[in-house]
């Protein structure tokens, strides 16, 4: 397993210096610059590029890039916060611990609440509880998150004033409850609908059969046997859903005012904020990478027929 | 298997110590516990009693740093917290129908008195002698040299780097590099007297002198410190001072109690709220979060009015369009797009903001020195039909009808001609927006129904799109231009021969001249026939390189209760003397 490990450590390295470059070559080929604004003229954008050393060769920039951070230095923002260090930016000012906080709470409720529905509507297959959850869920997954996001806002906190309608940096428990409902809804439903069919899967699988006939109880036949094999699918999709609701939680970043990484994120690459851009690639693609890690070991504590590496052959 | 999945759930529990141990590190960085309910404070007062005003102008700002700031807020929140020679005071006057809103004045800001020479090329300002930095240092002529040096400094890249050009004495040459910044011509007599040379005579160099990117800066603030914009480093000799920066969350500013007028400041704290969310901006306003905002959905601004929150006030602005003088050879057919446009109804059932439909490309609010407003000097029709008037009197220019049988004529004689294929596609460019699109759509769809032309609607991100403009590709685009000072020449030196905006390549002999003779003479009504015989040779024959839209105006929305606030129709609130009760 440590082997393992290690030999996918290295890798990653190498996975992250290409998604940098892939990033860096993307991002100038596109027109623009951080500096054009309406009122800007060419003189005063050259005399900032040359102000940020983005008068160089890209090649050049790029290798500035690699070798500050490699020293750990994400560079200054060139736009959005002019002048102020990224790791101030993302770390000190908190957006990445705001981000992760949010999605984490988010994906801890789809998974709380997510996967027992789907049991409970696999369990009750063909009765109106099974029903009931099906259109709950289909709507789940086909209703907007800025809808949602509105209609909460509008409901909770305009007409009623039980909620805040700006939340912050998440202070207050209040500040959370409409955040997190808007986040984590459409994982909930999809989470639900997918433990069902796999649970379905599971259920007639020839084990089951077996589990019956020898007079096990349903409620353990579910829990014990069919659940830990259903949910082989479902810890693949969360794997990838971690980076995706840090940065997919633009939305409601937006609608609850909430600082976060993911507003920050889409707005960079608006602003063509080049350092911003790049460190937040630079940090997301690190998290999908250990998360890739983390959902291959949880394979294996699942399901221990499952081998990481040849090694273990 | 027991094992493992205890250690699984150890790693969880460590990965969310670590986030909840980085908030921490957030909270005390930021020199105190954020507001947990976001300013939720009922009606401007804290648990304290404080006056605490709640405002929304704007999200996060790129910077506050004077010499850096290029955005309408960032410069209302420098005018918070720092002070000019010059500066933005209320009249008596309401500016709108509120009755909560005032307009402004420029006075003597941390000068008391200044003198001109007969040339009118030399200002030499003295100084008031009880104006302190936040920090108790005494203010002085130096910190004016300073920062005005920094800002033409081409190493500073200012985005008003240029707002000195061919004002004062060698600020082009040095934002060039062919002279070093000492060479500006500012210069400190002693510590309360400051001597500022200029290169012509300057209509409006003395409101310029309250521009939010002159104000005074402490050198050893500054230099050697890329954070001193930071609560904890800043120093400023405004009325307020920031506090708390939670960026992209709010800014919180407090009374500067070193500031000479402290007796006169209203709110005992400012708190900006920093959102570009429409939705959550009017959320907050009508939850009573918000006290101020300027910005929501403009479906709603009928509504908003009826119910009395919504109010207009002018703004110097206009909204108009690059007509490619490379794309659009022929003039003819640039005045025939340019006069075929219905502005009424794109402000009457399109952008319904109250804006006024133009009549030049000078902005309405713009005064003449006899303070008559330009738009209307040039004649009663306006700057952009009193040529076409005179030289095609059989048309009734005055009526849309008749703008639209002249259009027609125009454009018939280009294509009768052979100057101009009437198969020819026209590229109309506008940066994503729903209310761009619609007034493209609306002329779009005049210039198809009256002239027959063929448009293409093209939409563009924001930097892609001005990235376009500068290499002119496009037969149409958009822009908005907001005034930086109160003179046509804000305007129409955007159209002379080489200028960086003049993204439509005019060129005209006689316009350049006419513009550079306004630029270089004082004030008074020669200047003023200079100017407006520009704007009319610039919708004469051979011209027509912009097609004017609509003249802006803002709409903000004020809770009641909260009184003597002031605005300059150049863009800027203030809050510094605003007070409770009505």
């Amino acid at each position: 397993m440590l082997w393992y490990i290690f030999k996918r450590l290295l890798a990653s390295i190498g996975t992250l210096l290409v998604v940098l470059a892939i990033t860096f070559f993307l991002m100038n080929a596109v027109p623009g610059s951080p500096f054009l604004t309406e009122k800007s003229t060419p003189e005063q954008i050259a005399l900032a590029n040359a102000k940020y050393g983005l008068d160089k060769p890209l090649i050049v920039q790029f290798k500035n890039y690699l070798v500050t951070y490699a020293k750990g230095d994400l560079g200054v923002s060139l736009k959005m916060q002019e002048g102020t260090p990224v790791t101030d930016i993302l770390f000190h000012q908190g957006k990445f611990q705001l981000s992760i906080r949010l999605g984490l709470i988010a994906l801890c409720v789809a998974i709380v609440i997510g996967i027992p529905l789907g049991c409970v509507a696999a369990y009750n297959r063909g009765t109106w509880i099974d029903g009931f959850l099906r259109v709950l869920t289909t709507i789940g997954v086909a209703i907007p998150t800025f809808v949602l996001a509105t209609l909460l806002l509008v409901t909770f906190a305009v007409n009623h004033n039980f909620l805040p309608t700006i939340s912050g940096s998440l202070d207050s428990f209040k500040a959370y409850v409409m955040p997190i409902i808007s986040l984590s809804f459409y994982y909930t439903c999809y989470l639900a609908k997918l433990t069902r069919t796999s649970m379905l899967d599971a259920i007639n699988q020839d084990y089951i059969r077996t589990a019956k006939a020898k007079g096990v109880k349903t409620r353990s036949i579910v829990i014990k046997h069919a659940l830990r094999n259903s949910l082989i699918p479902v810890i693949t999709y969360i794997g990838p859903v971690i980076a995706g609701i840090i940065t997919g939680s633009f939305v409601v970043e937006s609608t609850f005012s909430i600082p976060g990484l993911g507003k920050y994120f889409v707005q960079s690459v608006l602003c063509r904020d080049y350092t911003v851009i790049m460190a937040t690639t630079f940090i997301l693609s690190a998290l999908v990478i250990f998360m890739n890690l983390v959902v291959d070991i949880a394979y294996k504590i699942v399901d221990p027929r499952i081998t990481l590496s040849s090694r273990e052959d | 298997m027991k094992k493992k999945l205890v250690s699984l759930l150890l790693v969880v529990v460590m990965v969310l110590s670590l986030v909840a141990c980085g908030k921490d590190a957030d909270t005390s960085s930021n020199s105190g516990k954020t507001n947990n309910n976001g300013g939720n404070t009922g009606k401007t007062t804290d648990d304290n009693g404080k006056f605490v005003l709640n405002v929304c102008i704007a999200s996060e700002p790129e910077t506050i740093d004077p010499s850096l700031i290029s955005s309408v807020d960032a410069s209302t929140y420098t005018q918070h917290q720092f002070e000019g020679l010059m500066k933005y005071a209320p009249t008596t006057e309401y500016a709108d129908e509120s009755g909560q809103m005032f307009g402004s004045e420029v006075i003597c800001g941390q000068a008391k008195s200044y003198d001109v020479s007969e040339d009118m090329c030399e200002y030499v300002f003295h100084l008031r002698d009880d104006i302190y930095w936040s920090d108790g240092v005494e203010v002085t002529a130096k910190d004016f040299v300073y920062s005005w040096r920094r800002i033409v400094d081409p190493a500073t890249a200012s985005d008003y780097g240029y707002i000195l050009d061919n004002i004062v004495l060698n600020a082009a040459a040095i934002q060039a590099g062919e002279k070093s910044k000492e060479e500006l011509g500012i210069e400190a007599i002693d510590d309360k007297t400051l001597k500022i040379t200029l290169e012509a005579p300057c209509a409006y160099f003395i409101s310029l002198c309250g521009f939010a990117s002159l104000m005074p800066l402490r050198e050893d603030v500054v230099e050697g410190n890329e954070n001193w914009t930071d609560p904890s480093s800043i120093v400023v000799n405004g009325p307020y001072i920031i506090k708390e920066w939670v960026h992209d969350s709010y800014i919180l500013m407090e009374k500067n109690e070193k500031y000479y007028d402290l007796e006169k400041l209203g709110p005992d704290q400012i708190k900006w709220g920093l959102s570009d969310s429409e939705t959550a901006i009017i959320s907050a306003y009508q939850s009573g979060e918000y006290d101020f905002i300027e910005s929501f959905p403009s479906d709603m601004i009928e509504d908003l009015k009826a119910s009395g929150d919504c109010f207009t006030d002018p703004y110097i602005g206009t909204y108009y369009l690059y007509l490619n003088c490379k794309e659009i050879p022929d003039w003819r057919v640039r005045a025939a797009m340019a006069i075929s446009v219905d502005r009424e109804n794109i402000v009457n059932n399109v952008t319904q903001g109250g804006q006024v439909p133009a009549t030049g490309v000078v902005a309405q609010g713009i005064l003449d020195s006899t303070g008559k407003d330009f738009s209307e000097g040039v004649s009663e029709l306006g700057a952009l039909y009193a040529t076409l008037q005179k030289n095609y009197p059989q048309y009734d220019l005055s009526t849309y009808a008749g703008r639209c049988d002249l259009a027609k004529a125009l454009y018939k004689e280009a294509v009768d001609d052979g100057s101009w294929d009437p198969n020819t596609t026209v590229v109309y460019n506008f940066n994503t927006s729903e209310a761009h699109k619609a007034v493209a759509e609306a002329c779009g769809s005049d210039w198809q129904t009256v002239l027959g032309l063929n448009i293409t609607l093209q939409n563009q991100e924001w930097n892609t799109y001005t990235n376009g403009l500068g290499e002119h590709k496009f037969g149409v685009a958009r822009l908005g231009w907001i005034a930086d000072y109160n003179d046509a020449l804000t305007y129409l030196e955007l159209f002379m021969t080489g200028n960086s905006y003049n993204y439509g390549l005019y060129s005209d002999s006689k316009y350049d001249s006419l513009c550079a003779q306004a630029k270089a003479s004082a004030a008074g009504s020669d200047r003023d026939a200079l100017l407006y015989a520009a704007e009319e040779a610039m919708f004469g024959e051979g011209g027509f390189p912009v097609c004017p839209i609509y003249y802006y105006t803002r709409s903000y929305c004020i809770a009641d209760g909260i009184n003597n606030v002031f605005q300059t129709s150049l863009g800027y609130y203030f809050f510094m003397f605003a007070k409770l009760g009505n």
